[in-house]
């Protein structure tokens, strides 16, 4: 029996978990106690409304929702709850997470394997979250001869890269964090540091694995760059902005989707070669070059790769949406605010509350929401697909496909909008 | 707050273009040159030109600098660089590139910038395509036709002539 990892005892766990509990509540009683009433002693509290303002009092207004939501609505308008929670990182978040977790179950299901199935009660859905303990709990290790400072920041930049992608993307009407006039080209002025990110991490890693990867990454996002701004030109000709919140309003009656078709084919496959999906993934080719840019990776810095992988995948898949989806735009869905809440209060029993302030999201805000993320989904699990299906394909022919099909198409496509421009079927002054 | 950032995107900028020249590390070298291009962009966006300044990190930083950062790692530094440390010759140097920065700050300086006001609107890109299309169209086209022939050019210096296959032909 090793010392390291001795046999699991539930009665040892139990007793492990009062013991903490005991300690803590000792130091607690001898120290948190006379703390706070040296606090409350030495410190002279407000006086609100005419009553003194005692930490009871402190909790009723707490509990009370009639003067909570004001605050709740305010910091809703604050940038730092849209960078956090809704447009921005932790809404962005909780899709990566639930793209990793069908991904997982739907690559299975596809090749008649069980995928993920015991950590959590249903179909293994925990087992996203022990990964991530599992990970933060490991042990980082760089290899000896690394260049350390660029080893180190490469992970972090990922994510900052991938944030700031987020960022531009419109969720509803006025939810985007950063509203940028010049947004389309603040998405190509992101995009460009993912290259860069990864050759120096890379380069840095001082092995030959993953020096290959970060240079078949390199060739491979810097070319597909190209047909992917090439793709949006044909939507901006149209609409006559750079701004993505007037790119997904501009198509309150119909996607641009029905007219730029083959600029949508041409930035989904391109979307495919620069977040290195299958059947493009030869940057992390796991059969040829172990784990490719990825090998020397471990513990939360490969996390943290991995979560920056997936908060770009969700933001492309969002641009996607907004340029020839529609972005938000859809029929109204989401049932109304019922206006007794509004008006009488909710009752519930002999109690009445009357709470000022409701409702807090607008109808139009939230359904919005639910089209964006419909839509979103629907193009995520596009990109998922193909991982089921297609094996990856070499290298020339992946840069042949870039630079002289995909810029050719990508080419066609701007002649399209131009032919619809001046027949007057689109843009300004035209039928639509 | 503008004077801020500007005083923090001056020590940015200046800084990793210092870094750029006198480092040993090429890597490094490379990297404080983008630090220097991103310094310029925000320069741009402190200028109210949001545009130039996000054309300036796509093709500054994002293309030249990761090609000089590709080369650069594909080149073995010893080969074809010498050192030739001289004191005599950096400080020279120094000289001279201030003597030049202060006569070019005075030059500025007389033109008259000091009189501009700078509380204008930032400038529509659209007027800046307007422009490109009608005023400086003959510019257009000459960089156009300058672009493509150096494409053209370098297509044709880089192309490889296979000789085993003429072999085998023949």
């Amino acid at each position: 029996m090793s010392v390291i990892a001795p046999n699991f005892k539930l009665s040892e766990f139990i007793k492990s978990i009062l013991d903490v509990g005991f300690w803590g509540l000792l130091i607690f009683v001898l120290i948190g106690f006379p703390a706070a009433f040296i606090v409350l002693f030495y410190i002279e509290m407000p006086v609100i409304n005419g009553e003194l303002l005692t930490p009871f009092l402190a909790l009723t207004w707490l509990a009370d929702p009639s003067r909570t939501l004001p605050i709740i609505k305010a910091f809703m308008t604050t940038d730092l709850f849209r960078i956090a929670a809704f447009p921005g990182f932790g809404f962005a978040a909780l899709i990566a997470a639930g793209t990793i977790f069908v991904e997982r179950k739907m690559l299975a299901k596809l090749q008649l394997r069980v995928g993920p199935f015991y950590c959590g009660k249903i179909e293994g859905i925990l087992q996203l979250m022990g990964d991530g303990l599992k990970l933060i709990s490991k042990e980082i290790i760089i290899p000896a001869k690394a260049d350390k400072p660029i080893f180190w920041a490469a992970p972090v930049l990922f994510v900052a890269t991938a944030a700031a992608f987020v960022s531009l993307i419109p969720v509803t009407p006025g939810w985007v964090v950063a509203d940028v006039d010049v947004g389309l080209l603040a998405v190509f002025a992101v995009i460009g540091f993912f290259p860069i990110i990864t050759i120096l991490s890379a380069w840095a890693a001082n092995s030959k694995f993953p020096f290959i990867g970060g240079i078949r990454a390199l060739f491979q996002m810097v070319s597909f760059e190209i047909p992917l701004i090439l793709s949006f030109l044909g939507v901006v000709i149209v609409t006559g902005t750079l701004n993505l919140s007037e790119i997904a309003a501009s198509q309150s009656s119909f996607p641009w989707i029905i007219f730029f078709p083959i600029g949508a084919i041409v930035f989904f496959i391109t979307m495919l070669a620069e977040l290195e999906r299958i059947p493009f993934d030869l940057p992390e080719a796991e059969s040829e070059i172990v784990a490719g840019w990825l090998t020397e990776l471990s513990g939360m810095m490969y996390g943290l790769v991995q979560l920056g992988t997936y908060l770009k995948l969700y933001a492309f898949a969002g641009l996607f949406v907004v340029v020839f989806l529609g972005g938000w735009n859809g029929p109204m869905i989401w049932p109304p605010f019922p206006e007794e809440i509004i008006t009488k209060g909710i009752e519930l029993g002999p109690v009445t509350a009357q709470i000022p302030g409701l409702p807090v999201f607008s109808q139009e805000m939230l359904n919005g929401a639910v089209w964006f993320v419909l839509k979103t989904v629907g193009v995520i699990f596009f990109i998922l697909l193909p991982r089921g299906v297609f094996p990856r394909i070499r290298i020339d022919l992946l840069l042949d496909l870039g630079w002289k099909k995909l810029i050719g198409l990508a080419f066609v496509n701007i002649f399209i909008a131009l032919g619809l421009l001046y027949a007057g079927i689109l843009g300004p002054g035209g039928i639509f | 707050m503008a004077d801020a950032a500007f005083l923090a995107l001056s020590v940015i900028t200046i800084g990793s273009a210092i870094a750029a020249l006198e480092l040993r590390s090429l890597i490094y070298g490379s990297i404080a040159l983008m630090g220097t291009l991103g310094g310029i962009a925000g320069f741009f966006l402190l200028l109210d030109s949001p545009f130039v300044a996000m054309f300036q990190l796509a093709v500054y930083v994002g293309s030249i600098a990761v090609l000089i950062l590709f080369t650069v790692m594909l080149v073995k530094r010893e080969l074809i660089f010498k050192k030739v440390e001289d004191k005599r010759r950096k400080f020279v140097g120094i000289a001279l590139m201030l003597v030049l920065m202060v006569s070019l700050g005075a030059v500025i300086l007389e033109s008259g910038i000091k009189e501009i006001t700078t509380d204008e609107p930032a400038v529509d890109f659209r007027e800046i395509g307007e422009d490109f299309l009608t005023y400086y169209w003959p510019a257009l086209i000459l960089m156009g036709l300058i672009l493509s022939g150096a494409v053209t050019a370098a297509l044709v210096l880089a192309r490889r002539v296979d000789e085993e296959n003429d072999q085998r032909v023949n």
